[in-house]
């Protein structure tokens, strides 16, 4: 149930036995099926949320109604509206399941506690969000400085799970483009291979 | 529209121009013993606000009537039966324990480790067998023994002193009936608080979870008084105040 979870905490900062119970005893157990809100625009984000088995996207709905995708969390990522979520006002974003998921949540007051309780959390969180806001950094750079081939290879190459395994026309509006336009950038650089 | 987008690890997310609220993810309740009287009767109740129902009975088929009754009187009704406690508790953000005190300690068992951190309503009253009195110790209440026995989820005592008939009418003798709360989390009690008003019932917070033991005692109290009276099952509490 939190095998990932501590899998991955484990990767960063080693949780002794004890650590790991506490830290257990926080930890909110959900399974969302495939197209439920975990979160919707407009509610509070309640948790952070971490993706145990199956894939989970985040978006906006543009002005036609149309999502345009910003994030998605397959295995062992992290996903939530993060202002919403510590600032604990309205999302703007919409958090749903891709697949049938199993999830771990941590409540604002879970998250709170767990802060003042361990100290190995906050060294987590904050490389949590470090890499975040790295990957945030990148991908800005990545969208304004490169053509569209460039853009699609860079995705393959840092996150090619997520292309191999979310629909093209995701992808497509992940990377800001119709679907059309996905599949002759696609084109063009099976052409040039 | 967006100023920057991001993924990675933890999918950050920086945006402005804030957009209208369109409408609530779902809250998903848990409702295990649903075809029993009281059960059922929130079962009923609960459809039909923005909740997704799961339905868990010993016997399936059961469930799967009451699934069926709920949804001929509401169509668009988010409603299920599942075969298994420990699921529909996994799958809840609310679980409902609507089974007799002696039945909890075995299904706490079997939902112990999904119900962590979540809200779970104990309806359950603590009557001996010829329910003239309590089983549990004066200094304790069967909402206290469930806390015990699961340990990180949020308790809050509620339904308990409302009849099961009470579901179908709300309002008795012109009085819209109270429905007390017991809980130690605030947060956890406001969410069942609503509930009660889905339900039709007014919510009064009583206290914290320990206020659970006169809460049980009054549900004693008005069986006993239902039985002297012949009140029919259809009878409640109500503070009256200015």
């Amino acid at each position: 149930m939190y095998e990932v979870f501590f899998r991955k905490f484990n990767e960063k900062i080693a949780l002794t036995r004890e650590e790991e119970e506490l830290i257990k005893q926080y930890l909110t157990p959900k399974k969302l099926r495939r197209k439920q809100y975990l979160l919707q625009e407009g509610d509070v984000c309640k948790y952070i949320c971490i993706v145990e088995k199956g894939a989970m996207k985040a978006y906006v709905l543009n002005e036609s109604g149309d999502e345009r995708i910003v994030g998605f969390a397959l295995e062992g990522w992290t996903i939530g509206d993060l202002s919403s979520f510590i600032k604990q006002e309205p999302a703007t974003l919409n958090i749903d399941a891709l697949e049938d998921c199993e999830l771990v949540l941590i409540s604002k007051a879970a998250h709170d506690e767990l802060i003042r309780l361990v100290p190995k959390y906050e060294t987590y969180i904050r490389i949590l969000m470090t890499d975040a806001y790295m990957a945030l950094q990148k991908r800005t750079a990545i969208m304004i400085s490169m053509s569209l081939e460039e853009q699609y290879k860079a995705l393959l190459e840092m996150y090619p799970a997520v292309v191999q395994r979310v629909p093209q026309h995701m992808i497509a509006s992940f990377m800001g483009l119709t679907p059309e336009t996905l599949s002759r950038v696609r084109g063009r650089i099976t052409s040039r291979k | 529209m967006p100023v920057s987008i991001g993924d990675g690890p933890f999918v950050l997310v920086v945006l402005c121009n804030q957009t209208s609220k369109i409408m609530s993810a779902k809250q998903t309740i848990a409702i295990i013993g649903a075809t029993g009287s009281i059960g059922s009767g929130i079962a009923r109740s609960l459809a039909g606000g923005s909740n997704r129902l799961l339905l868990f009975a010993k016997q399936l088929d059961k469930a799967e009537t009451l699934v069926g009754e709920i949804k001929s009187r509401n169509a668009s009704a988010d409603v299920e039966a599942l075969e298994c406690p420990a699921n529909a508790a996994w799958e809840a953000d609310i679980i409902i324990l609507a089974v007799p005190y002696g039945a909890e300690r075995e299904l706490a068992e079997k939902i112990k480790a999904v119900a962590n951190q979540k809200v779970v309503i104990s309806i359950a009253n603590p009557l001996n067998a010829t329910y003239n009195g309590l089983v549990t110790p004066p200094d304790t209440s069967a909402a206290e023994t469930l806390q015990q026995l699961l340990p990180h989820s949020k308790v809050v005592k509620a339904f308990n002193t409302t009849f099961a008939a009470d579901f179908a009418n709300t309002v008795i003798a012109g009085k819209q009936v109270d429905t007390f709360l017991a809980g130690d989390d605030e947060n956890a009690v406001a969410t069942v608080s609503g509930l009660v008003k889905t339900a039709g019932f007014n919510p009064v917070m009583a206290g914290g979870l320990a206020v659970s033991r006169t809460l049980e005692s009054m549900a004693l109290l008005l069986i006993s008084l239902n039985i002297k009276y012949n009140y029919n099952w259809l009878a409640g509490w109500k503070v009256l105040h200015q």
